[in-house]
């Protein structure tokens, strides 16, 4: 039984396994219904060629979506922030220590100053 | 053992059942919403159940630049994982099946898979399209996440103020048994922050659910429907039941933080008729949730730019969060309401 016991903090719970056993019931009966549809369609023609409005398909690399333009959109919103947050990527190890160091300090002045009050 | 394997397994069967036919109800209503106020007849409620049985008829293509084995896994993981936020919902006043085993912080994180399983489904199309649309499905969820546990977290630290124990726990949130909810322990200030909290999560809502004015990852104009632009058949079946339980989940969640009174005791009823009361009251309360915080928003809005969404999310409305919060943590330091 002990495998299956709940982590309870007193502010909340969370059972692992348990969720696991309903999520894998939830994908058998998904898959259940997923059996009862049509599983045919016609492999190797026009039907199976990717939709762009009827355009003939580009060279696949000239398509793909760069890992860099990922999150594109939430760097164009937060270009401000950005603007200033990439500069202070040196590449120099000393450098990001210094930020660490400084950044645990503020952090340790917070918890430390939260105590005391 | 046996009765919690019962449990699970009766409990998953019946919340998939009940869960898939609340779910297209609600987006039959909501499409009847959308007509009335848009000054059209619109489809019948049933239109949802003929939808995915017209789909379940149709070719399931799956196109040859897919990757095969995600491209068709992404639709069961979105369904079943949405099926699974029901199971620690509070439902019309009654202690959830998972109440013990899992709190709003879990069900955060479980709201991520149904949306996630969708990303990884449009980037396994191998569609420009359907990348496109993944991609800003990931940029949609980063800007919604923060105002959504802002609130959450919010009115559980409230509770936790007021001396309850499990505050995270969405039964002690709907205040199944202790008949406490979060209004009757905050003073005038943190009223006002558990509205503008309201008001942030029903604006959560049409995001979390990918709708207009925040359905970019899908924008049938300019992407065609882009991450679910090369599903068809059963699969995109799966995706629409998926969309439709999620759509209860989230008006669920919505009622059981700030609107889980029940009725009955209200009108002073008791036994099965207090039950059914209780339930068809609860129903209505999920109806007029998706209506302000989908229907009403929908037709009244047109689309977001994936930049403009951002930007509404991580700066109004998060900012809008934080108000709600400081009130609520400025209510306590004035003893406002309940303090411990």
């Amino acid at each position: 039984m002990a495998v299956i016991e709940t982590l309870n903090t007193g502010f909340g719970s969370w059972n692992p396994l348990i969720w696991l056993a309903a999520f894998i019931i939830a994908i058998i009966l998904a898959w259940f219904i997923w059996l009862r549809g049509e599983s045919d369609y016609r492999k190797g023609t026009e039907q199976t060629k990717p939709f762009i409005s009827g355009n003939a398909e580009p060279e696949k690399g000239e398509v793909h979506v760069r890992g860099g333009n990922m999150y594109w959109g939430f760097t164009n919103a937060l270009e401000d922030y950005y603007e200033r947050l990439v500069p202070l990527h040196s590449g120099i190890l000393t450098d990001y220590i210094l930020w660490f160091l400084g950044v645990m300090a503020i952090v340790m002045i917070l918890v430390l100053g939260g105590g005391l009050i | 053992m046996i009765d919690v394997i019962l449990a699970v397994v009766g409990g998953t069967i019946a919340v998939t059942i009940i869960g898939i036919i609340v779910g297209l109800v609600l987006l039959g209503i909501d499409r009847k919403f959308a007509a009335h106020m848009q000054a059209r007849v619109g489809p019948p409620l049933r239109q949802p159940f003929i939808d995915v049985a017209k789909l379940m008829c149709k070719d399931s293509i799956v196109p040859e630049n897919a990757v095969v084995s995600v491209f068709n896994a992404a639709p069961l993981i979105a369904l079943a994982s949405a099926v699974t936020l029901l199971l620690y919902i509070p439902i019309a006043g009654f202690y959830p099946l998972f109440g013990g085993l899992g709190d709003a912080i879990l069900v955060m994180y479980i709201l991520t898979v149904p949306a996630l399983a969708m990303v990884a489904g449009g980037f396994a199309s191998g569609s420009p399209y359907a990348t496109v649309g993944a991609q800003r499905e990931m940029v949609t969820m980063i800007a919604y996440e923060f105002p959504l546990a802002v609130a959450i977290v919010a009115v559980a630290w409230r509770f936790s103020m007021a001396g309850f124990s499990d505050p995270f726990s969405l039964a002690t949130m709907a205040g199944v048994g202790s008949g406490v909810v979060v209004w009757d322990i905050v003073g005038p200030l943190g009223i006002i922050g558990c509205l503008i909290l309201l008001l942030v999560l029903a604006w959560v809502t049409p995001a979390e659910l990918s709708r207009v004015p925040c359905d970019t990852p899908e924008a049938e104009t300019e992407l065609c429907g882009g991450l679910v632009a090369e599903y068809s058949g059963r699969n995109l079946a799966l995706f629409y039941l998926a969309g439709g339980v999620k759509t209860f989940a989230m008006t669920a969640l919505g009622v059981a933080i700030f609107l889980p009174w029940n009725i009955s005791w209200f009108i002073g009823i008791t036994g099965w008729t207090a039950l059914i009361a209780d339930v068809v009251f609860f129903l209505l309360k999920v109806i007029v949730v998706m209506f302000f915080s989908v229907s009403l928003i929908r037709v009244s809005m047109a689309r977001f730019r994936i930049n403009h969404l951002v930007s509404l999310y991580w700066g109004y409305i998060a900012i809008a969060a934080l108000v709600g919060l400081m009130m609520i943590i400025l209510d306590v330091f004035m003893k406002g309401g309940v303090v411990l």
